[in-house]
C-alpha cells in the first residue's frame, strides 16, 4: 500500500465524494417529490394522470439508469435540448428514483387495512383528514424500511455516472488506475469513501425505522 | 446488550469491507474494476459452501499463483485471449456483421493463425488495458496501446508496429490550432486512461478535462458540442475528422512521437519472445504495410502509410 499515493489523491476523492453526495441528495429529494406526486395521483384516482403515472413507473423501473442517462445526455441534445452533466445526473437519478419511491409509498398506503379508512369515515373524518391522521402515519411506518433501501440503492447507483463524464467516486478510482496503475490504493480509497457515505445513512435509517415502528396491532 | 450487539454489527461491516479491499489487492490475483473483490468473495463463499467441487470451477488460472499463461499453455489450450477495442474504428471495432475488424485485429488474426489457435477477442476500454494483463484476463493486449514508461513498469511491451503522437480535433466553427486558444471556461474531451489524458494533466494542468470511459461516448459528446475539442491519439482524431465532415484536426501532433506495440503480462517471456520473433519475421513480407492497405487506407489514404506503419519492429526515427 503506497501511503504517499493515498495522501496525494485523497483530495480528489473528497471532491468526488462531495459530488456524489450532492447529486445523490438532490436526486433523492426530487425522486421523493415525484414519488409523492405519483402516489397522490394514484390515491385520488385522478383520470388520465393516473395512466400517465403508471406508464412512467413502468418505463422508469424497467430500464437501467445507464440507459436513462444515455438518453438524457446523448439523446436529448440531438433534438436541441442541451444539458450539463450535473443536471443530467440529477435528472437521471430523479427519473429512476421517482418510480421506486412511488411504488414504495403506494404499497405503504395499500398495506393499511381497509377497515382503517372505514373506521375513519364512520368517526366522521373527511377523506383528507383520514389520509392525514389515519392512513399517512401508518403508511409512513410501513414503507419506511423500503424507503431507506431506496435511498441507499440510489446513492449507489451514482456509480454509473462515469458514462456522462461526471467525476464521481467510481470514475475517479477508475481514472486514477488508468493514469497511474495504482490499483490497490485506488480501490481501497473507493471502498472507504463509499462506506463513509453509506454507513451513516444506513445507521440513521435503522434508528428512525425503530422509532417509526408503531403501525398495526401487536407487531 | 442490544446496543452492544448493534455496535459489533457495524464493526463487522467495516471489517468485511476492509478485507474485501485487501482481497482485491493481494498480489497477483489483482482485480478488474470494483466488481472483482465482490467476485472473489462470492467465489470464496461458494467454495466454502459447496466444498472442493466449487473451488475447481472458480478462478481458473488465478489460484495457481501465476497470472499469465505461457506460450505452451496457450497452444495447449487451443485458444488465445486477445484484448482489443470494440469501438475504435479503424483499429479495433466490431463491424455490422458482429465481427472484429481493424488494423490491430488484422495482426491479431495473423497471430492466431501462426500460433495455430482459436482467438477469443475480449473487448477492452482504454483504462482497463493494464489491469486486463495484470489479472490474466487476456494473454495479449492489441488495443492501440502506446508504449510509455509508466505502462512499461506494469506490463511488457513487444516490438512496435505503429507510430503515434497526440492530436486535437475541434469543430470547423472554432478550430483550435494551439492549446493556448483553449479558454478557462472551455473543456477538452479526453478518454480516461489514454496518453492524451496523462499528457494534458501533466503538461497543461490548467486545461479543464471532460473525461469519458469509452470512445463511443467521447465521440458522441463532441458531436453534441459538450466541449470545444477532443484530444487523443492523432491517428484517432485524424480518422474522426475524415469520417465526420465539420471537424478539423487543428493540432496534428502534440507531445512526443510514440509507438504502439502489443503488450503481455509482466514476465511472460515465452509469449513476448514469440511475438517479437513474429514481428521481425513478418517484416520480411511487409505484413504491416499489407495490413495498412487492408484496413487503414480507406480512412487515411496512401499518404500516411509510411509515417504510421512500423515494419519489423524497426522505427525510422531515433
Amino acid at each position: 500500500m503506497n501511503l504517499e499515493f493515498i495522501h496525494q489523491y485523497l483530495p480528489l476523492y473528497q471532491e468526488a465524494a462531495i459530488l456524489t453526495v450532492q447529486i445523490g441528495v438532490l436526486g433523492i429529494l426530487a425522486s421523493i417529490l415525484i414519488g409523492i406526486l405519483c402516489t397522490m395521483i394514484h390515491y385520488f384516482r385522478v383520470p388520465v394522470a393516473r395512466q400517465i403515472a403508471a406508464a412512467y413507473v413502468e418505463i422508469s423501473r424497467n430500464t437501467p439508469l445507464l440507459i436513462q442517462l444515455f438518453f438524457i445526455y446523448y439523446g436529448l441534445p440531438k433534438i436541441g435540448i442541451r444539458t450539463n452533466p450535473y443536471a443530467c445526473g440529477v435528472a437521471g437519478l430523479a427519473f429512476l428514483g421517482g418510480s421506486y419511491m412511488a411504488e414504495t409509498f403506494r404499497s405503504g398506503i395499500d398495506a393499511v387495512d381497509k377497515i382503517q379508512t372505514e373506521s375513519a369515515a364512520s368517526l366522521g373524518l373527511s377523506g383528507l383528514q383520514a389520509l392525514r391522521y389515519v392512513i399517512f402515519p401508518q403508511a409512513l411506518s410501513i414503507s419506511f424500511p423500503a424507503f431507506m433501501a431506496n435511498v441507499i440503492f440510489l446513492l449507489k447507483e451514482t456509480s454509473v455516472f462515469s458514462a456522462i463524464s461526471l467525476m464521481d467516486l467510481m470514475f475517479t478510482a477508475k481514472d486514477l488506475i488508468g493514469l497511474y496503475y495504482q490499483t490497490t490504493e485506488s480501490l481501497f480509497l473507493l471502498v472507504i469513501f463509499y462506506l463513509l457515505i453509506l454507513l451513516p445513512v444506513s445507521i440513521v435509517g435503522s434508528l428512525i425505522e425503530r422509532r417509526l415502528r408503531y403501525a398495526g396491532f401487536g407487531s | 446488550m442490544k446496543k452492544y450487539r448493534k455496535f459489533t454489527g457495524i464493526l463487522l461491516t467495516i471489517a468485511i469491507a476492509l478485507s474485501l479491499a485487501a482481497c482485491g489487492s493481494s498480489g497477483s490475483a489483482g482485480s478488474s474494476g470494483a466488481a472483482a473483490p465482490a467476485d472473489a468473495a462470492a467465489q470464496d463463499a461458494t467454495a466454502a459452501a459447496a466444498g472442493q467441487e466449487a473451488e475447481t470451477d472458480a478462478a481458473p488460472a488465478q489460484d495457481t499463483g501465476a497470472v499469465f499463461r505461457t506460450l505452451d499453455e496457450i497452444t495447449a489450450s487451443g485458444t488465445i485471449n486477445i484484448g482489443v477495442f470494440s469501438d475504435k474504428n479503424p483499429f479495433g471495432y466490431v463491424d455490422e456483421f458482429g465481427e472484429y475488424q481493424g488494423y490491430d485485429v488484422y495482426f491479431a488474426e495473423r497471430i492466431g493463425k501462426d500460433l495455430g489457435v482459436e482467438i477469443n477477442y475480449v473487448s477492452t476500454e482504454a483504462a482497463n488495458r493494464v489491469e486486463y494483463l495484470e489479472t490474466g484476463k487476456v494473454d495479449i493486449i492489441l488495443a492501440n496501446f502506446t508504449v510509455t514508461a509508466e505502462r512499461a513498469e506494469k506490463v511488457d511491451f513487444a516490438l512496435p508496429y505503429m507510430n503515434v503522437a497526440l492530436g486535437v480535433v475541434s469543430p470547423d466553427s472554432r478550430v483550435i490550432k494551439d492549446l493556448s486558444e483553449i479558454g478557462a471556461d472551455d473543456q477538452v474531451i479526453v478518454i480516461s486512461g489514454t496518453t492524451a489524458e496523462t499528457y494534458l494533466s501533466e503538461n497543461n494542468p490548467e486545461i479543464r478535462l471532460q473525461k469519458y470511459d469509452t470512445y463511443a461516448n467521447a465521440k458522441n459528446a463532441l458531436e453534441n458540442g459538450n466541449a470545444v475539442a477532443w484530444a487523443n491519439d492523432n491517428t484517432e482524431v485524424i480518422a474522426f475528422a475524415l469520417q465526420n465532415p465539420g471537424y478539423t484536426v487543428g493540432i496534428p501532433t502534440l507531445g512526443s512521437q510514440d509507438t504502439i506495440a502489443p503488450a503481455v503480462s509482466k514476465g511472460n517471456e515465452t509469449l513476448l519472445n514469440w511475438i517479437n520473433d513474429e514481428i521481425v519475421a513478418l517484416g520480411s513480407e511487409n505484413f504491416f504495410h499489407t495490413a495498412y492497405e487492408e484496413t487503414l487506407i480507406d480512412t487515411y489514404g496512401a499518404d500516411y502509410e509510411d509515417s504510421l506503419v512500423v515494419e519489423g519492429g524497426v522505427t525510422a526515427q531515433e
